[in-house]
């Protein structure tokens, strides 16, 4: 029996031998306690990266974007119900096993970009494998060339406009050769013909089998991805 | 800007940095975030300078002149000067032999007559003390004493000059008269025997056979110590035949006195250097939560707690490093000045013990620096990245 045909006559077997999800959201609820009441982030989030697709998640300013690509690169804990990490749980690894992890396999891109004011554009790009003993810095100017960013690797961060700045967060992302892509607003800062540039690498890599998850208010962003969700006072809408 | 315009990498001092830096990922992440705040930087090492430049100095001067004051009276603490006991005059030939007995291989036995007389000399008369010895020179370690003396007289610096005498001058004592052989410089010897005022003639000249005093030279201050408890033992066993003179004891109470004036002097430095700690503390706490932010980044993209402590501790360690470096410099340059500009020897303070002053200070000053960075560094080492993230 070809896995064709098994596909076509039950779907349910067809999920379960493809191969196992790089990072999966079950029954996910966050709560904060704050001084007004508690605030519910994220409530009960099922939600699935798979390799090779390009996910929006849209929503509104405080409906748990970030909240919720903080749980999915092993940031934040969820206060009940649980992240997998190819299928096992996260809960039971130790601090030290979850930095390995977002070294490994997880790129992020902050949505506040986040780089390091005293390094230049290729260090930046360069950062998580700073520790490491492999030398990556023609992996890092590739990468900055494939942003458009070749001539200014030298350039530290207070020398760079804000959208020059996201692509630099975004080739760093890249530098580990990641499973998943978290980004944050990948597009926020820039125009729409760069925003193209950066979407259409995003959509190269997915294509090289890496999970993309990326938060947007940026309808191009759409246009892009493979699946959009919703998210609307933590409540994920498919 | 033209193609090649941004490429940093091209010069070979540039290469070099950059493979130092891939080489040594703490340090040159530390450097660059300690230039970030030359100011602040700058302060929190001059506390270490201070402290360090406090240590070396006191402590360096401390044993210089300990050294300096022990260099003097040395010979002082390894003279045993035993004299005749209650009511006694002389000593007797077996009371000498008792002593060289107790003294075999622990020092030298200087049997001395003493006495005192009228002495003249080519411009005036004065009062002597005479001593009567073989062995001047084992006496008064000066440089230009005979070891042995046969005739003639060795006489002290004070007296030569009231009398006008000097080196092959004649003195005369009693109608005998005596070619002097050689002056004692009292400045530099330390002896129960008054120097200045000295004349040591051959025993042979005095009219008594019995010696009306022994020196004993000893080795080292041990055994000086050993030979009087010794010839206590021996002589003085029933009744009081001797009485026995030792400076050993007095000389160890002045040393005494000096480790306790230099522990006090390194205590107050020592407090310089833990201010300067509280303020490498208060230093690295302000920059780590200054720079919350970026920690939280470095841990979010996947660099290790440890790999984040290492990174400060290597901060404030720099800190340390150059704050002391700087400091045991200053320090032991403002001694070497000090010597030179006084009347302390400069080989008082060249002594093995002022490197170990110096390393030591270098040192502390290192593990102050590190142990006040150390909990700012762990705090935020350990803090979760999401928190840190958050600003
Ligand atoms: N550490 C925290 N403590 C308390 N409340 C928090 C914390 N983090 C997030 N929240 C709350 O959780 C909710 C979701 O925040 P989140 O940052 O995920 O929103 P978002 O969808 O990313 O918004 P935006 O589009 O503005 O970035 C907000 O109401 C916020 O106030
Ligand atoms: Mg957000």
């Amino acid at each position: 029996m070809s896995d064709d045909a098994a596909a076509e006559a039950v779907p349910r077997v067809e999920r379960a031998t493809r191969p196992v999800p790089p990072l999966r959201l079950d029954g996910v609820t966050k709560q904060y306690a704050g001084g007004g009441g508690t605030v519910t982030a994220l409530d009960d989030v099922e939600f699935t990266v798979e390799r090779g697709e390009v996910t929006a998640i849209m929503g509104p300013s405080g409906s748990g974007k970030s909240t919720m690509l903080n749980m999915l690169g092993l940031l934040d804990d969820p206060t009940t119900g649980r992240v997998e990490l190819l299928g096992s749980p996260v809960a039971g690894l130790s601090a030290s096993e979850r930095t390995d992890v977002r070294r490994k396999r997880v790129g992020f891109v902050f949505q506040e970009f986040h780089l390091i004011p005293t390094l230049s554009a290729v260090e930046n790009v360069r950062l998580p494998t700073r520790f490491l003993e492999t030398d990556s810095t023609d992996r890092a100017v590739d990468l900055l060339d494939r942003v458009g960013l070749g001539d200014r690797l030298g350039h530290t961060p207070d020398e760079l406009s804000g959208g020059q700045k996201q692509r630099v967060a975004i080739a760093r992302s890249l530098i580990n050769e990641p499973d998943v892509l978290l980004a944050d607003e990948p597009t926020g800062n820039l125009d729409r013909d760069t925003g193209e540039t950066v979407l259409g690498e995003i959509a190269t890599i997915a294509e090289g089998g890496v999970g993309v998850v990326a938060v947007t208010h940026d309808a191009l962003v759409g246009e892009y991805a493979d699946r959009t969700v919703r998210l609307v006072d933590g409540v994920l809408h498919e | 800007m033209s193609e090649t315009g941004g490429t940093p990498v091209t010069t070979d001092e540039s290469t070099l940095v950059a493979r130092l830096s891939d080489r040594f990922p703490a340090a040159s992440l530390a450097v660059r975030n300690l230039s970030r705040q030359r100011l602040r930087a700058g302060l929190a090492m001059l506390g270490i300078v201070i402290g360090v430049f406090a240590v070396v100095t006191l402590g360096m001067l401390g044993t210089a002149l300990q050294t300096a004051a022990l260099s003097e009276l040395g010979g002082l603490g390894n003279q045993v000067i035993i004299t005749p006991g209650d009511g006694g005059e002389n000593l007797d030939q077996r009371e000498i032999q008792t002593i060289r007995q107790a003294a075999a291989g622990g020092g030298t036995v200087i049997p001395l007559k003493s006495g005192g007389a009228s002495v003249t000399g080519p411009d005036g008369q004065s009062f002597g003390q005479l001593y009567g010895t073989t062995r001047p020179g084992s006496l008064f370690s000066v440089e230009g004493v005979p070891d042995s003396l046969r005739q003639g007289a060795v006489i002290g610096d004070d007296l030569a000059a009231e009398l006008g005498a000097r080196v092959g001058s004649t003195v005369e004592i009693e109608t005998n008269r005596y070619r002097v052989l050689a002056v004692i410089d009292s400045e530099g010897t330390f002896s129960p025997i008054r120097p200045g005022s000295a004349v040591v003639l051959p025993p042979g000249e005095f009219v008594d056979d019995d010696y009306t005093q022994v020196v004993v030279q000893a080795d080292s201050a041990d055994d000086a110590r050993a030979i009087a408890a010794g010839v206590r033992e021996r002589l003085n066993g029933r009744e009081e035949r001797v009485s026995v003179l030792s400076l050993t004891s007095v000389l160890s109470r002045i040393t005494e006195f000096f480790a306790l004036l230099n522990g006090f002097l390194l205590a107050i430095a020592g407090i310089s250097l833990i201010v300067a700690g509280v303020s490498i503390f208060n230093v690295m706490l302000m920059t780590v939560s200054e720079r919350r932010g970026e920690i939280g980044v470095l841990r979010a993209v996947g660099i290790h707690r440890d790999e984040v402590l290492r990174t400060l501790l290597v901060e404030t360690t720099l800190l340390g490093v150059g704050g002391g470096a700087l400091g045991a410099l200053l320090g032991t340059t403002v001694v070497v000045g000090v010597a030179l500009g006084t009347r302390l020897p400069l080989a008082a303070v060249l002594v093995p013990t002022n490197g170990v002053v110096a390393v030591g200070a270098l040192g502390f000053g290192i593990l102050i620096a590190l142990v006040g960075g150390l909990y700012p560094a762990y705090r935020a080492a350990w803090e979760p990245p999401v928190e840190s993230l958050r600003g």
